[in-house]
């Protein structure tokens, strides 16, 4: 079954942008160009999820958010927002939002994001063990296996090859990574997510394997298991 | 401006009156009652002596009889003109018997208490005003006693005049002060005033005057400098920064613009467009990294984010901070090395963790290999200091407090990631948790310092 999407955003371009992408990858999309509408179409329901933007016309981002949860409705929302301060992401949150986005962003960030919005709902019935390919992580004993063989994880790292083996076969870009994993919401001058993601490649492929992280270009990393 | 001087003038004039009405009223009011005490205690003297006279007098007829006292009289009359004593005592029928008055008031009955009456005298037949009290003898005599009334008169005349003159000049002294007091205060507001239109044309370097005399209006002076120094030195900022910016973005965008035109060379391959736009997109990604750090600054310059303070438990955000950059450090051949304790503080966690993540990534670019960059804890009085420090080159002392302003990198290859911004955000995230930002040469390095207020 194809998954609906609402894109709430007044920039005809960047609505064309978001929809012509998702189109692509198989969604039912539904077009908001201002608050009002945006809110009607989200109270409707039906929807997976929501791109919403946080400045609007008629009724702006934050309070049809906070609108669309008073009625009862909990679609995931991502918010995207030109304002990248910290405090402004941190206020969309607090208004309902499950996750923020700052223009301009790649398409693929976005499609990594709505994904993992999508999963969530999944995490409730979880297995004590996540798998791929040929590594196992138990989530109970925190041991993490590939090939036979054990592969010891600092606290930092475990938490990396979770936070992957979650959101399999998808991408994971830096930032993401940056929130999920250290709760940052800033972005480095320097490459600190690469050191740590090479630091944990070297631990897991040590007996020759094929490399289990793949790097995306432009986009970021991947654990699949094809 | 015509308006300003108008209103000076208007309210310079109410001023003048509203001082003049109230000191003319005051004194009048002190003048009235001096005046009416003085008559009042002057008059009260001169019944309670007349009537002493005509007790004494009736005493002296109940004793000795009518010619006991018409002697009494007689004897009195010599040095009655010296006291401006009138006597008169006639018998049943009207007839005069003793006294320097020449007949009995019409009108008047004897024992009617106290009369003022103009009477004839009898020995200089002059009409006199008279303050007299009179009495009914057991005989049926009259007898009237009083006091000329004309000397009292011309006292109370010459008081009421030197009571207006007093008052003349009480009103004349209260124009000339007020005007004076007002001509003094508005030469002094319009003194400012002129500073001020100057500097609201444009003049930002003039300063109210001042005239060394310590008095309020040099102080509010010398407050208004202060603050017209404070305000020239943050728009010579502004000024500063947004020259950088300019100058800051048009080579970015300058190199955006050839890579856009260069796409469409046909002798172009895929591979060399790909690399072009590649290129095309980290130009970009710049610029957007300067708007969104000037924003972060300005804001955090702002205050905006203080109603999400917390308490910060600043250890664990060092120890969190240094888990981020240990690998990289590691990977430059440099160790992190973390000292010193405090408590949590009030505070906007990830703005700070940001700010230390900056001083971080400074230090780190200046350390040489094989070196340890420190962060430290400490709590100083009201503050807690968060330091870095690199054991570098160091910065030339005339250039550390120039450090913290936009725009200002001393790394004469200036990088594409580094547009000098870093330590500006660290220092409007200091000024922000009520502190500020320091740095200092410490041979070797440098020590680069966030002062924090430990209360909010």
């Amino acid at each position: 079954m194809s998954r609906r999407l609402l894109i709430v955003e007044d920039d005809e371009d960047t609505r064309e942008f978001i929809a012509k992408g998702f189109g692509e990858e198989g969604y039912v999309i539904e077009q908001a160009e201002d608050g009002r509408e945006g809110l009607y179409h989200a109270t409707d329901g039906g929807f997976d999820a929501v791109v919403l933007d946080r400045m609007l016309p008629g009724l702006d981002g934050l309070s049809l958010i906070k609108s669309m949860r008073a009625a009862g409705v909990k679609t995931p929302v991502l918010m995207l927002t030109a304002m990248s301060a910290v405090d402004e992401r941190v206020k969309g949150l607090r208004a309902g939002a499950d996750d923020y986005l700052v223009k301009p962003f790649s398409f693929q960030e976005l499609h990594a994001r709505i994904e993992a919005l999508l999963r969530r709902p999944q995490e409730a019935e979880e297995s004590p063990t996540l798998n791929c390919r040929d590594l196992e992580m138990d989530l109970l004993t925190r041991k993490v296996m590939r090939n036979g063989r054990e592969i010891t994880l600092t606290p930092r790292e475990f938490q990396i090859l979770e936070f992957f083996l979650r959101r399999k076969n998808r991408v994971v870009s830096r930032t993401m990574l940056l929130e999920g994993v250290w709760d940052y919401h800033f972005d480095p001058n320097t490459n600190v997510v690469d050191v740590h993601i090479s630091k944990l490649r070297r631990q897991l492929d040590e007996g020759g394997e094929p490399p289990l992280i793949e790097t995306v270009r432009g986009a970021g990393y991947m654990i699949s298991d094809g | 401006m015509d308006n300003l001087r108008l209103s000076f003038n208007n309210s310079r004039t109410r001023l003048v009156l509203a001082s003049m009405v109230l000191s003319t009223l005051l004194t009048a009011t002190v003048l009235a009652l001096v005046y009416v005490t003085a008559n009042r205690s002057i008059e009260s003297e001169t019944r309670s002596v007349v009537s002493a006279e005509l007790t004494g007098l009736a005493d002296e007829y109940e004793r000795r009889g009518l010619i006991g006292l018409m002697r009494a009289i007689e004897r009195r009359l010599p040095t009655a003109a010296d006291r401006d004593a009138l006597y008169l005592l006639t018998d049943r029928f009207g007839v005069n018997l003793a006294g320097n008055l020449k007949q009995w008031p019409e009108n008047i009955a004897a024992g009617s208490g106290w009369v003022d009456l103009e009477v004839r005298r009898a020995d200089n037949d002059e009409l006199v005003p008279v303050s007299a009290a009179s009495v009914r003898l057991p005989g049926g005599e009259r007898l009237l006693v009083g006091r000329d009334a004309l000397a009292r008169q011309q006292f109370d005349r010459v008081l009421l005049r030197s009571v207006g003159i007093a008052l003349a000049i009480a009103l004349a002294l209260s124009v000339l002060t007020g005007w004076l007091f007002t001509r003094l205060v508005f030469s002094r507001l319009s003194d400012i005033a002129s500073a001020a239109e100057n500097i609201v044309s444009g003049d930002l370097s003039r300063r109210m005057p001042l005239r060394g005399t310590g008095d309020e209006f040099d102080q509010v002076s010398g407050t208004l400098n202060t603050m017209l120094d404070r305000i020239e030195e943050l728009v010579s900022n502004l000024r500063t920064t947004s020259n950088s910016i300019a100058h800051d973005l048009r080579s970015p965008l300058s190199r955006l613009k050839q890579r856009v035109e260069t796409l469409s060379d046909p002798s172009k391959t895929d591979q060399e467009r790909e690399i072009d736009i590649a290129r095309a997109s980290a130009e970009i990604d710049h610029v957007l990294r300067v708007l969104g750090q000037l924003t972060e600054i300005s804001r955090a310059e702002a205050g905006v984010g203080r109603e999400q303070f917390e308490p910060v438990d600043l250890q664990q955000l060092v120890a969190d901070v240094v888990e981020l950059y240990d690998p990289v450090a590691v990977d430059q051949g440099i160790q992190l090395e973390v000292t010193g304790t405090a408590s949590p503080i009030p505070g906007h966690r990830p703005l700070l963790s940001q700010a230390l993540s900056n001083l971080l990534e400074n230090a780190m670019r200046y350390a040489p290999q094989d070196t340890t960059v420190t962060i430290n804890l400490s709590e100083d009085g009201a503050y807690t200091n968060l330091s870095v420090r690199d054991r570098g080159p160091g910065v030339p002392q005339e250039d550390l407090p120039r450090l913290q302003m936009p725009f200002v990198t001393l790394d004469p290859a200036r990088t594409e990631r580094n547009a000098g911004l870093g330590l500006a955000l660290v220092a409007a995230i200091s000024h922000m948790h009520g502190g500020a930002f320091e740095a200092s040469n410490c041979n070797p390095g440098l020590e680069a310092k966030i002062k924090l207020a430990r209360k909010p």
